[in-house]
């Protein structure tokens, strides 16, 4: 059969692709396997075991080929297959002859499978040559084939298209009866069989004598086997008769019918085979250059060669290229799908080899650098490769926002025309990568962002109009990385906000504010529970219920919100988020016995205390002042109940926590360093536990709990 | 679920294989199915507000993992931590808990026929975590329910209250 990798195969209407994967795997392995078989095979001693190993190794490429549709690759492996078949059932003697073959064709099927694997619809190595040199093994010729003697160089031989009818299986004439069928119809699908799988041969509708029968002539190379092993999928094993014709066709006629076919055939080569006259000439060439350079395979015309009844004329330049470029070109797919969950053991297990590494640099630092001056090299390199690692690791996870942006476009097109309003939508960064994580629990809240800048933000043609502004407005959304983090930005031209409506709003609230607030405290108010200043609550928001959420959700993710307005003009809400949740900057200190890490990210500095800087207020909270601020204290001690066994030490160390926009001071015992940590989910197996966000696993392999910086800052406003 | 059920769940899937371990002198037995591992005693990270018979969380290859004295949990006389003191790493349906217990003595099979409902008495057992007792002549088994015993609210492993 030629090469013919239609997508739908026998059934068209299952996606297969899905399981190719799997299939070019296995054959691999398959293939694999029985080249170490062979290659172990002893001739002399050959046991049923090992014959039998190889012989399924055919088999199931064989099998999974032909379910994939890939038929070069089953047509050369059943005939590997017939060969083994016949070793096993020690009809024949495996000599080494048969073992070069098999092994060559193992090499044929590999280079047909990655071309299937890479989608190259270009010409297919032609394997005519061992399909022929298989089949006269396996018909019991001690003679190997004459190109034996040449063996080719790396790219499989090329020759007519896999199906060369060989004089020792040539086409046969067959009738074929199929029936009693209620549907009779059903067998026409035979007929297209052959029309859609060149090389198959060529099928003829015979009338029949019987309504519920139907009779073909098929003329045709494959085995009956074969033969049935397709028709299977349209009709019953079992109604099937396959007899050979009256009269066979005399071989030459059959050699040029099936020449014909292959023309037509897809991907045959372009250069259309040559009359037979030429042939001999052609062959004797080959072999002379054969002889002459056998390493120099892509500086001639695609060598070839066989016999006279089949005669390959490549068109010499293109051939050469192809072949070894398909050898050279792994199959290599620009994407593969991964199950999360690999990607995370992935990260994991780097994860693991990082803290193992920051173990090693820990212990390593009490070195003298002169005496141990290569294992500190070592360690050096380790830090860097491990460092590398974890970053491509980590970029696995990544994908662009993208994902998140093509979701707005169709909801703000309903949503304005809901509104009356006319919006233009506008991405930039779409490229910008993102955590998977992190993508899945920001949709959420930028949706809600996007949608209060079209309901809220965004004027009605007319009222824009009266305003000088354009009828239609704009709606950006923006993502760049800055720093270690990735700021999200949804920006609009609507009325912006309006300092005014707020701090009425916020009074009629009872909320405590004031004219002198600042701008940024301001805009900080919508973010209050239940705070909205829609004059008219839609379906769309207005109900108050929003900002603080989306304010709590990105703040659940180390993230932070700003917003920035100009009355008339419009505004903007930035969403900063960290590049990842999986690794935090980190600083560890010590509190007791214990040591706890704190987000370097809310770190603002950190200070040896002295006695007379904290005060008391209403005996209890400390108040510490740091230049002209005073600033609420956290004992860590007390917090986390930090039993304490060494009362000659205290905590003297201030450290200034910044989160949810005011400012706490932490008191521990000492500082102990910046790493990056491995956050991992406490609540996995345990429980939320109150001002701690997560854990990590230190340099000595013991747990330490990562702070919550932000539920920190509220305890101390309580 | 009453007496009966549990009984009959006990015996409706067969004999099944128990790891018993010990509490001061009692023997208790659990599904072997839900153990995971077996491991030495490691100091845990302690974790602030937590009953004192969760000792903290430890690392289990990357994995962060809470600690349980049953000794605590059960009000035993004692819990030393010294060589011999095992962490048996239950692998429940939906997270994975260490128990800390005296040592663990075997596995065995238990067939249907030697259990026996437990009798309602007053215990720091929550009643319904006892899913009968085991005869193995004269020593008897308790056999628990650990993933009852494991979830439910008062261990406060988990955040839902």
């Amino acid at each position: 059969m030629s090469e013919t990798h239609q997508d739908s195969g026998p059934g068209g209407d299952i996606d297969l692709s899905q399981f190719y994967q799997i299939f070019f795997e296995e054959a691999a392995e398959n293939l694999d396997l029985m080249e170490t078989m062979l290659l172990n095979l002893n001739l002399e001693t050959a046991d049923d075991e090992e014959l039998n190993g190889i012989f399924r190794c055919a088999h199931s490429v064989k099998g999974g080929a032909a379910t994939f549709g890939f038929s070069d690759v089953a047509e050369l492996t059943h005939k590997m297959e017939s060969l083994l078949d016949r070793l096993r059932r020690h009809e024949l003697q495996p000599n080494s002859a048969m073992v070069d073959v098999l092994l060559e064709s193992a090499d044929a099927s590999r280079s047909l499978l990655a071309r299937h694997q890479s989608g190259d619809t270009s010409d297919a190595p032609p394997t005519g040559d061992l399909v022929r040199r298989i089949a006269d093994l396996a018909a019991g010729n001690a003679a190997p084939a004459p190109v034996k003697a040449a063996p080719p160089p790396p790219p499989p031989v090329a020759a007519p298209k896999p199906t060369a009818p060989a004089v020792a299986v040539g086409a046969r004439q067959l009738e074929i009866k199929v029936g009693p069928l209620t549907h009779p119809e059903q067998a026409d699908a035979i007929s297209e069989l052959f029309r859609d799988i060149p090389g198959l041969g060529t099928i003829k509708t015979l009338n029949s004598d019987r309504s519920d029968f139907r009779v073909f002539s098929v003329e045709t190379a494959s085995t009956d086997d074969d033969l049935l092993d397709l028709f299977t999928f349209h009709v019953a094993r079992e109604q099937i008769d396959i007899r050979a014709a009256a009269a066979s066709a005399a071989p030459v006629a059959v050699e040029d019918n099936s020449h014909g076919f292959f023309d037509d055939a897809p991907g045959a080569p372009s250069a259309a085979t040559p009359a037979a006259a030429p042939a001999p000439a052609e062959a004797s060439a080959g072999y002379g250059f054969f002889d002459g350079s056998p390493g120099a395979p892509s500086a001639a015309p695609e060598p070839i060669s066989i016999d006279s009844h089949v005669v390959e004329a490549k068109a010499g330049p293109k051939a050469p290229a192809k072949a070894p470029g398909a050898s050279a070109a792994q199959p290599e797919a620009a994407t593969i799908r991964v199950a999360i969950s690999k990607v995370d053991q992935l990260i994991n297990l780097v994860g693991e080899l990082v803290i193992t590494q920051a173990m090693l640099a820990q212990n390593s630092r009490a070195l003298d650098p002169a005496v141990y001056q290569q294992l500190l090299t070592g360690l050096a390199d380790l830090d860097r490769n491990t460092r590398d690692l974890q970053e491509s690791v980590m970029s696995i996870r990544m994908i662009p926002m993208s994902i998140v942006f093509s979701r707005f476009p169709r909801m703000l097109r309903d949503l304005a025309g809901k509104l009356g309003k006319k919006v233009d939508f506008v991405t930039q960064g779409e490229a910008t990568e993102l955590d998977k994580g992190l993508v899945e629990k920001i949709t959420d809240p930028l949706t809600h962002l996007v949608r209060n800048s079209c309901d809220h933000g965004i004027e009605s043609p007319a009222e824009r109009l009266a305003a000088g502004k354009p009828e239609t407005g704009t709606i950006t959304l923006s993502a760049s990385h800055q720093g270690g983090s990735i700021v999200i930005e949804v920006r609009d031209d609507g009325k912006g906000l309006s300092r005014e409506k707020i701090l009425k709003k916020a009074r009629d609230r009872g909320m405590d504010v004031s004219d002198q607030m600042s701008d940024a405290d301001v805009w900080g108010l919508i973010f209050a529970p239940g705070f909205s200043t829609a004059e008219v609550v839609t379906d769309v928001s207005g109900r108050g219920v929003g900002m603080d959420v989306v304010k709590r959700n990105i703040a659940a993710l180390n993230g932070t919100v700003e917003v920035d307005s100009a009355e008339g003009f419009g505004m903007r809400v930035a969403v900063r988020l960290p590049l990842t949740l999986a690794i935090m900057d980190g600083m560890s200190v010590g509190v007791g016995e214990e040591v706890y890490i704190l987000p370097l990210s809310s770190v603002v500095e950190s200070f040896q205390v002295k006695a007379d800087a904290v005060s008391t207020v209403g005996q209890g909270s400390q108040l510490v002042k740091v230049r002209d601020e005073y600033m609420p204290v956290i004992e860590l001690e007390k917090v986390f109940q930090v039993p304490r066994f060494d009362f000659d030490k205290n905590s003297d160390i201030m450290v200034v926590v910044e989160a949810d926009g005011s400012r706490v001071v932490l008191l521990v015992d000492e500082l102990l360093g910046q790493q990056q940590v491995v956050v991992k989910n406490l609540e996995s197996n345990y429980r939320k536990v109150p001002n701690v966000s997560g854990a990590t696993i230190l340099g000595d392999g013991k747990v330490a709990l990562i702070l919550d910086t932000a539920a920190l800052v509220r305890r101390s406003r309580h | 679920m009453g007496m009966m059920e549990k009984m009959e769940e006990l015996t409706s899937t067969g004999a099944r294989e128990y790891l018993t371990f010990r509490l001061d002198q009692e023997e208790y037995g659990i599904d072997i199915l839900k153990v995971q591992e077996i491991r030495g005693y490691e100091p845990p990270t302690r974790v602030a507000n937590a009953p004192d018979f969760i000792k903290g969380v430890v690392n289990l290859r990357g994995t962060i993992v809470p600690i349980v004295d049953m000794r605590l949990k059960f009000n035993c006389a004692k819990a030393e931590y010294d060589s011999f003191t095992v962490v048996i790493i239950l692998n429940l349906r939906s997270r994975i808990v260490g128990i800390v217990v005296d040592s663990v003595s075997d596995v065995m099979e238990l067939p249907p026929e030697s259990l026996k409902a437990a009798p309602d008495i007053e215990s720091v057992i929550d009643s319904g975590a006892v899913m009968g007792l085991g005869s193995l002549g004269e020593r008897m088994l308790i056999l628990l329910d650990i993933e009852r015993l494991m979830s439910a609210p008062d261990m406060g492993l988990s955040s839902d209250e």
